[in-house]
């Protein structure tokens, strides 16, 4: 019993020691506990505070709207619209491949396309969404929301998105240009990320500084499926600048509709020689920009490329032609400046003449010729008599004052410069001295001549103002309030022509349309109309020879450079009609644009375009456009 | 039975503590949920129900209650049998009797009946160390239920009957050296469950809490967001219903298992301290019960029904804060659930009924 009774009072004080550990053991544990929380919460709160708000805080750009563009008269050129773009965020993706999948199929947007993309902008930081469908249709939207609100697709968003719209389509497309995803090669050049969209061509490119605007952002709190469930702040973006173009749209739809009418690709500048400002300007055939607002598909692009009538070409600035006999304005000018002859020295035509040993052609037999009267007759002996005493360097310096030889500097990407051989450009292409023989064919546009539609108007205006004259394309920039003139370009060699050179151009110019000459087509009664046609050679006649059968189109180009009025002229162009044969075929096209000039100005309804006999566009419909997209072909060349 | 004197021996403060922290945890589970819930209120419902098996814990005298112990503990292994068979399935795993009103997990009650089947065991034996027979006895009563609830299977709930058994068997005085080879045992088998019982998502559990960076999208997501939750928190919180990790649901099950993490973030360091302070008031406490109980076998079943209680919370608090692998357990009081919250203040009931008996023969 004693014995009981200390093993009871042992076991007892037993009992109480090992509580009394596990009250030690249990303190020593929430001790510890109370330490890891202090640890976390106090010591690296700011840590965790900066982890927990990149979990539910998101920046979502907001894509600024580019820069409106209105023709010179307030029409708009070019806007923006709506559109949603579907996108990917891979850092929500649980399941990336089966976002894809289940992502084409709803959309029913080809998976591999969509792979391609993704794969494509792989190595970016998975944060950033990458765009898989541009411009969804509404239907596509509404089958990615309803999805999303089933959490099956967390990691996809929809964004809507300002894009281009170009409401008159294909007009005026190579001058206004298209926009596009930036290039590799652009996002490492500039300070834009990937997926920025910027100006590709036109003036898009050329002022995308200024067009592009400064994006926004808007900080959200979105959920851990990544729904957003509110905005904390928002910066809104910056519309780009808008831009009063010098373009006058009317006449730029007269234009297009001319060579609708009769049915010729080609070029067409018109300028207004006081201020330089484009007023037209005409590459066909053209595309549809819209199709590359939101991105533009692989079959388009592909097609675009590989079509051989180049309609991605600006042929205003990219095409280089032999300029025929327009040239003869350029030589007319030249020869007065020079002194090497007056307005009233008279050479005589006897059908050609010979020049170093070789007999050279004129298409008639004009007997004594004026300067004035070579002009109207498109008299060769005459200007290949004047082209031998220039010299080809005097010449080829006489185009470059006039704008011809340079680029124009028009605010266009991608310009060539155009042609006009002098002996030091031949001595440097091809190592040889010039032959004095070479320059009689020059003189009359012909052998290694090779100009653009822009740089031919750039000479025109400069003849008809008496003055160089340097192109622009934009009138006025505004931020949304007054508008800022841009100052005009300052030309880079200023040439004054003499007052008597100018008289004598244009009154052979204007006898060219108005008397006995070869552009009375463009003739307008009581407007004094001044041009000269001019035909360019394809190929040479052996080369015809050769290339006979081979189904392409030999047929030559026809020119027409005009001004209006004679006396300090108000317009001064060029139109270039491909494989029109005829200069004259061209000069309805600079007419129609005249009228609707002048219909325009004295607020007349614009007129329209006649049928125009003897050209493809008379007796066959107009050849199908090459535009892009559907609709084209009522709405893209009006 | 009961007699009104009785009352005056109630620990009343630690029937405050308890009730402060199941409160709290209604508040909680009230913002995790986003307002008044289905599972608020249901957790309400789980603390007056709660509160009438503890009564019922408290007035049958827990000398009667572990006489009666192996029937209890035979209605608790049919239980769970029944579970087995009859269960309800959510989740993968068979845990619930669907009892019309709502569905039981038999598996928290399971904890209580093993305390009382151990206590009257082991308090019975007049050595003064348990034998090698006891030993055994007490090992195989734990491993019935263990089993059965491993198989539903719920090793959560399963692996919290150990402490259980390892306290009792410990306070009976078993000798150190036992724990010594025990620990031998349980570190020597390890690499052998690892090989053998455990299943891939339990391995993976594993190695991802030794390196939860490694799978942050997967299993280590959990647990990196723990961390985050409760150190995003800091000194004074981020306010009621404001924890951004918590609504926004970066923090899986806030309301159930994770439900310290959403206190640490909405009410700060501040919140937690209050929080700990409580339950180590509550453990304390009922040690002190432990420590004045009449007999030895008073002082087993307070034990007993303390050492799961604390290990779940320890377990829990320390998951909460992104430091233990992430695992189905729940924060006894705090978290939703109501069987554990009936079976928790059952258990309370109990600890204050040996108590308040203290005195009584």
């Amino acid at each position: 019993m004693r014995i009981g009774t200390f093993g009871v009072v042992d076991d007892r004080r037993r009992l109480q020691s090992r509580i009394t550990a596990l009250r030690v053991v249990t303190s020593v544990i929430f001790v510890l506990l109370l330490g890891g929380f202090w640890f976390f919460q106090v010591f690296q709160h700011a840590k965790f505070r900066e982890m927990a708000e990149n979990n539910h805080q998101r920046t979502l750009p907001l894509r600024a709207p580019r820069g409106v563009m209105f023709d010179r008269h307030g029409e708009v050129l070019v806007e923006n619209r709506a559109s949603f773009n579907i996108s990917i965020m891979r850092e929500h993706s649980r399941d990336l491949d089966r976002t894809m999948r289940l992502l084409a199929k709803v959309t029913g947007v080809d998976e591999a396309a969509m792979r391609e993309t993704v794969e494509r902008h792989r190595r970016e930081p998975s944060y950033r969404p990458i765009v898989v469908v541009q411009d969804a249709t509404l239907a596509q939207v509404a089958a990615v929301t309803a999805r999303r609100l089933d959490f099956e697709l967390p990691d996809v968003v929809v964004q809507q998105v300002p894009t281009r719209r170009y409401p008159a389509n294909a007009l005026g497309a190579h001058l206004l240009g298209y926009v596009g995803e930036a290039s590799e090669q652009q996002v490492a050049d500039g300070a834009v990320a990937t997926g920025t969209v910027m100006g590709q061509s036109g003036l898009e490119r050329t002022y995308n500084q200024i067009l592009m605007g400064s994006d926004g952002a808007r900080r959200v709190v979105v959920n851990s499926v990544g729904r957003e469930i509110r905005t904390l702040d928002e910066e809104a973006p910056t519309e780009g600048k808008r831009m009063q173009l010098t373009l006058d749209a009317s006449m730029q739809r007269a234009a297009e509709e001319g060579f609708r009418t009769t049915g010729y690709w080609g070029s067409a500048v018109v300028l207004e020689p006081a201020s330089g400002d484009v007023l037209t300007l005409v590459s066909l055939p053209a595309y549809d920009p819209n199709a590359f607002a939101a991105g533009i598909d692989k079959a388009t692009w592909q097609q675009l490329n590989t079509d051989e009538l180049r309609p991605l070409q600006n042929r205003a600035i990219q095409g280089r032609y032999s300029p025929g006999s327009t040239f003869k304005v350029v030589m007319a000018t030249a020869a007065l400046e020079e002194g090497v002859i007056t307005p009233e020295t008279k050479i005589f035509c006897a059908g050609g003449g010979t020049f170093y040993g070789r007999f050279f052609q004129c298409l008639g037999h004009h007997g004594w010729m004026d300067v004035r009267h070579a002009l109207e007759k498109s008299c060769n002996t005459f200007f290949y008599t004047v082209g031998n005493q220039l010299g080809v360097d005097r010449i080829h310096d006489w185009s470059e004052k006039l704008g011809l030889a340079t680029k124009s500097g028009v605010d266009l990407p991608n310009e060539v410069e155009s042609i006009i051989p002098s002996t030091a450009w031949k001595q440097q292409r091809t190592g040889e001295r010039w032959y004095p023989g070479e320059t009689i064919s020059v003189s009359i546009g012909q052998g290694q001549v090779s100009v653009t539609p822009m740089s031919m108007a750039v000479m025109m205006a400069s003849v008809a103002r008496g003055q160089r004259v340097t192109p622009r394309l934009v009138k006025a920039t505004s931020n949304g309030g007054t508008w800022e003139q841009v100052q005009n370009p300052v030309a880079a060699a200023p040439v004054t022509l003499k007052a008597d050179t100018v008289s004598a151009v244009h009154d052979g110019l204007w006898m060219a349309v108005n008397g006995a000459g070869t552009a009375v087509r463009a003739k307008i009664a009581g407007r004094d109309v001044a041009g000269k046609t001019g035909t360019a050679q394809v190929i040479s006649l052996q080369g015809k020879q050769r290339a006979r059968g081979t189904g392409k189109d030999l047929r030559d180009h026809g020119w027409f450079v005009f001004m209006v009025p004679k006396d300090n002229p108000e317009l001064a162009g060029v139109i270039f009609a491909e494989h029109s044969e005829h200069g004259y075929l061209a000069a309805p096209i600079a007419r129609h644009i005249i009228e609707t000039y002048y219909a325009r100005k004295e607020g007349r309804p614009l007129p329209v375009m006649p049928a125009v006999p003897g050209t493809p566009g008379f007796t066959a419909p107009p050849p199908p456009t090459r535009a892009v997209a559907g609709g084209e072909a009522e709405g893209g060349l009006r | 039975m009961f007699e009104r004197r009785l009352s005056t021996h109630v620990d009343w403060s630690l029937l405050v503590a308890v009730l402060a922290i199941a409160v709290i945890g209604v508040v909680m589970i009230f913002s995790a949920t986003g307002g008044a819930s289905r599972e608020y209120w249901t957790q309400i419902y789980a603390v007056l129900l709660g509160l009438g098996a503890m009564v019922a814990c408290l007035v049958i005298d827990y000398r009667t209650l572990v006489d009666k112990a192996h029937w209890i503990y035979l209605g608790l292994v049919l239980a769970l049998l029944a579970v087995l068979i009859f269960g309800v399935v959510r989740g993968g795993s068979r845990r619930w009797l669907d009892l019309g009103v709502f569905n039981l997990q038999p598996s928290e009650f399971a904890k209580a009946g093993l305390a009382l089947i151990l206590a009257k065991l082991l308090g019975d034996v007049r050595r003064t160390s348990p034998s090698m027979q006891d030993l055994f006895l007490a090992v195989a009563l734990t491993a019935g239920p263990l089993l059965l609830i491993a198989n539903e299977p719920d090793l959560g709930t399963a692996v919290t009957l150990l402490p259980v058994l390892g306290v009792i068997v410990f306070a009976a005085g078993l000798p150190v050296r036992y724990l010594g080879i025990a620990a031998v045992v349980a570190v020597v088998s390890a690499p052998v469950a690892w090989m053998f019982a455990l299943q891939d998502y339990q391995k993976e559990r594993i190695v991802t809490f030794l390196d939860p960076e490694q799978d942050a999208r997967g299993a280590g997501y959990q647990q990196i967001q723990a961390r985050i939750t409760v150190g995003s928190g800091g000194v004074t919180g981020k306010g009621f219903m404001k924890g951004t990790q918590g609504q926004l649901r970066f923090l899986p099950v806030a309301h159930n298992d994770f439900i310290f993490s959403v206190l640490a973030e909405e009410q700060g360091f501040v919140g937690v301290v209050v929080a700990l302070g409580l339950y180590f008031f509550v453990i304390i406490r009922s040690l002190d019960a432990a420590r004045l109980a009449k007999d030895r076998v008073g002082a087993y079943l307070v034990l007993g029904v303390l050492a799961s209680f604390m290990f779940q919370v320890v377990y829990n608090i320390t998951m909460s804060a992104g430091l233990a692998p992430v695992k189905g357990l729940t924060l006894p009081l705090l978290s939703y659930g109501g069987s554990s919250m009936i079976a928790t203040l059952a258990g309370f009931g109990l600890i204050l009924n040996v108590r308040m008996r203290r005195f009584t023969n």
